[in-house]
C-alpha cells in the first residue's frame, strides 16, 4: 500500500524543467523553439507530449488539468464536510495556524489561489476585522480627552470595518467557487471579498499587485508547479510574502505507517460513504504521496525567485507551511 | 471455440462499455489503485478485507440515515454478499435457464431493450406491464449502480443481474416503488436469495414507517411476501428477455405468485 517515493522523477519534472526553461536548450524539442527568457511560458501549440502523474496513474499533461477539474467538480458540494470527516476537524487548526503565521495587518491585499470554498479567505477577513477593531479601540482609548464632536466624526468615518483589507479568491474550478460563494453568503461575508476564475499557472492579474499570496492544499493539483510559483512571484509586490499550506512527508516512521494505513484504507471508504465518490478520494491520497518533500519543495520555491524560504512541519509532517519573500 | 467465446464476451461487455450521453461522471475519470492490473471487470475497485468491513458498516449506517442513498444499499450488498452470491451462482448453474443466463450474460438497460417492440406487445404481457411499471413509477433501468466491490467477475454479473431483475419483481408482485412497496419486495428477495443486504433491508427498512403502515405490513404484506418467496423458484433463473410476450398472469401462475392481499397505493 505504501507509495513509491518518486523523488527522482519529481526532480526532473520540477526543478530540472524549470532550470532548463531559463534559456537553456531543451532536449527533444523541435529546432524552431524560440528559446530565451520569453520561453518561460510554453505556447500550447508547441507543447511537447510529456507525461505527468495523476495520483499513481501516468497521464499526459493536457489530460491532467481536465481530470483534476472533474475531481473537484464532483467533490465541491461535500468538500467541507469531507475535510472535517477525513481530518477529524484538524484541518481547521492547520488553517488557523496558517493565519497566525501570516499575521496580516489591516490594509493587506491578499490573493488566495486555489481558494475554492474560501476557508482561508474567510479566516483572513475575520482576522483583519478583529485586528482593526482592536486598533480602533486602542486609538479611542488614547484619545479620551477629545471633544464629543471629534469623537462623533470618528464614528461617522468608520465605514470600513476591515481597514482597507481585501482578499481575492482565485480558483480554476467553477463548482468550487460556487460552493465558496454560497458559504460566504451563509456566513455573512460581503465586504472585502472578490471571486475570480483563474488558472494558478497563468494568473489574470498584473505584476506587483498583492501583499500576500496563499495557496492552501491546492498546489499539489497544479500540473506545472514551477509555473505556479513563478506566477506567484510575479503578482506579489516587492516585500510580499508567499505562503503555502500543503500535505507533505511524514518524518516519523511509525506515524508514517499509521498515516498510510489510514489514508489508503479509510479515506476512500469515507469518500464513498459520505460523498458517493471513491475515486476522487483515491486520487487525493495518491496525489499527496506524489508531492515533493519539505526540502525539495523549499528548493522549488527558491527556484521561483523567492528569498528567506522556510518551512514548518505540522502534525509530524502530515502538512507543512512553506513561506518565502519577494525582495 | 475461442472465437465463439470471444464474440459472446464482446456482446456481454458491449453494453457495459457504453456510457450514458453527456458529461462523464467524475467517479469514472480517475482510476483507482491498480490502474488496469488486477481489474476483473470494467469499474472494478479492488478492496482489502478491512476496506470491505468499513464499507459494509458505513454503507449500512448511511443507508439507514439517508434512505435516498440507493448507492449505499448497493455497496452494502456487494460487500456483504460474497458467500451468498456463490450459492446463488451455483443454483443458477444447476438450472438450465439459469445456466444460459450465466453464459450469455444478458443485461436489462435502456440501450439493450427494444422499447418499440415492448410497446407493441399485447396488454397483459410481461413486456407491456414492465414498461407500464417503469412509466407509472417514473423509473428507468439505467439508474442501477454498476458493480464495483465484488472480487469475482462472474459473481459481479450475478449481483448486477439481481439488481436488474429487481424491477421485474416489482412488476411480478404488483408493488409500487414507494417505501412500503420496496420493503415488501425486499422481504420477497430476502427469502428468495438470502443476501445479507436484503435481510438487513427487510428488517431495518420498516423503522421509518408510520404505525399504520407498519401494522398493515406486518399483519398482511410480509406473510404474503414470505409465502410467495418460499413457493416460487429462484427468480434469477428466469430469462426475462425471452419471456416478454408471455402473459403476466401465466407467468405469475408458473411461479406460484398470488395476488397481493390488498391494493398498495401507486400501482394497479
Amino acid at each position: 500500500m505504501a507509495a513509491p517515493r518518486s523523488c527522482g522523477l519529481w526532480s526532473y519534472y520540477g526543478r530540472g524543467w524549470s532550470r532548463a526553461m531559463r534559456g537553456c536548450q531543451l532536449p527533444g524539442l523541435p529546432s524552431s523553439w524560440p528559446g530565451g527568457p520569453l520561453a518561460a511560458r510554453l505556447l500550447s501549440q508547441e507543447k511537447p507530449a510529456t507525461e505527468t502523474h495523476f495520483g499513481f496513474e501516468t497521464v499526459s499533461e493536457e489530460e491532467k488539468q481536465g481530470k483534476v477539474y472533474q475531481v473537484f467538480e464532483s467533490v465541491a458540494k461535500k468538500y467541507d464536510l469531507m475535510n472535517d470527516a477525513m481530518s477529524l476537524g484538524v484541518h481547521r487548526v492547520w488553517k488557523d495556524l496558517l493565519l497566525w503565521k501570516m499575521n496580516p495587518l489591516p490594509g493587506t491585499q491578499l490573493l488566495d489561489v486555489a481558494g475554492g470554498t474560501g476557508d482561508i479567505a474567510f479566516r483572513f477577513l475575520n482576522y483583519v476585522q478583529a485586528q482593526h477593531q482592536r486598533k480602533r479601540k486602542r486609538q479611542l482609548k488614547a484619545q479620551q480627552n477629545l471633544s464629543w464632536e471629534e469623537i462623533a466624526k470618528k464614528y461617522q468615518n468608520q465605514e470600513d470595518s476591515l481597514g482597507g483589507s481585501h482578499v481575492i479568491v482565485c480558483d480554476i474550478n467553477k463548482e468550487m467557487l460556487k460552493a465558496g460563494k454560497q458559504k460566504a453568503f451563509a456566513q455573512g461575508h460581503k465586504a472585502g471579498l472578490t471571486w475570480v476564475l483563474g488558472d494558478a499557472e497563468e494568473l489574470p492579474f498584473d505584476d506587483d499587485k498583492f501583499d500576500i499570496y496563499t495557496i492552501a492544499f491546492g498546489i499539489r493539483n497544479v500540473t506545472h508547479i514551477d509555473r505556479a510559483l513563478q506566477e506567484a512571484h510575479r503578482v506579489l509586490k516587492p516585500g510580499g510574502r508567499f505562503l503555502c499550506l500543503e500535505f507533505s512527508q511524514v518524518n516519523n516512521p511509525l506515524i508514517s505507517r499509521l498515516y498510510d494505513l489510514y489514508s489508503f484504507q479509510v479515506i476512500p471508504v469515507l469518500g464513498e460513504v459520505i460523498a458517493g465518490d471513491w475515486k476522487s478520494y483515491q486520487y487525493l491520497v495518491e496525489s499527496i504521496r506524489r508531492f515533493p518533500s519539505q526540502e525539495e519543495f523549499k528548493d522549488m520555491i527558491e527556484d521561483g525567485g523567492f528569498h528567506k524560504v522556510a518551512y514548518e512541519s505540522l502534525t509530524s509532517g502530515i502538512v507543512a507551511i512553506h513561506s518565502g519573500f519577494k525582495l | 471455440m475461442s472465437a465463439a467465446v470471444a464474440t459472446l464476451l464482446r456482446r456481454a461487455l458491449g453494453p457495459l462499455r457504453r456510457l450514458p450521453g453527456g458529461p462523464r461522471p467524475a467517479a469514472d475519470v480517475p482510476r483507482a489503485g491498480s490502474h488496469g492490473a488486477g481489474l476483473l471487470y470494467p469499474g472494478h475497485i479492488p478492496t482489502s478485507p478491512l476496506q470491505k468491513a468499513l464499507l459494509a458498516a458505513g454503507s449500512a449506517g448511511m443507508a439507514l440515515y439517508n434512505p435516498y442513498r440507493h448507492d449505499m444499499v448497493a455497496v452494502l450488498g456487494e460487500t456483504t454478499g460474497h458467500h451468498t452470491l456463490k450459492v446463488l451462482r451455483d443454483q443458477m448453474r444447476r438450472d438450465p435457464e439459469g445456466a444460459q443466463i450465466l453464459q450469455e450474460r444478458p443485461r436489462i438497460s435502456l440501450s439493450t431493450l427494444d422499447l418499440g417492440k415492448l410497446q407493441s406487445l399485447p396488454e397483459g404481457s410481461l413486456g407491456h406491464e414492465y414498461l407500464r411499471f417503469l412509466h407509472v413509477n417514473r423509473v428507468s433501468p439505467d439508474t442501477r449502480a454498476a458493480t464495483r466491490f465484488v472480487d469475482d467477475e462472474e459473481l459481479a454479473y450475478v449481483i448486477q443481474r439481481y439488481r436488474e431483475v429487481h424491477d421485474m419483481l416489482h412488476t411480478l408482485l404488483g408493488m409500487p416503488t414507494n417505501i412500503l412497496g420496496e420493503i415488501v419486495v425486499k422481504w420477497f428477495e430476502a427469502v428468495q436469495t438470502g443476501l445479507p443486504m436484503c435481510i438487513l433491508g427487510a428488517l431495518f427498512g420498516p423503522i421509518r414507517l408510520s404505525a399504520q403502515s407498519l401494522q398493515v405490513l406486518v399483519s398482511e404484506l410480509i406473510p404474503w411476501a414470505v409465502q410467495n418467496g418460499r413457493r416460487a423458484p429462484c427468480v434469477l433463473n428466469l430469462y426475462y428477455e425471452r419471456r416478454w410476450d408471455q402473459p403476466l398472469g401465466a407467468l405469475r401462475e408458473e411461479l406460484g405468485i398470488t395476488t397481493p392481499p390488498m391494493h398498495v397505493r401507486g400501482m394497479a
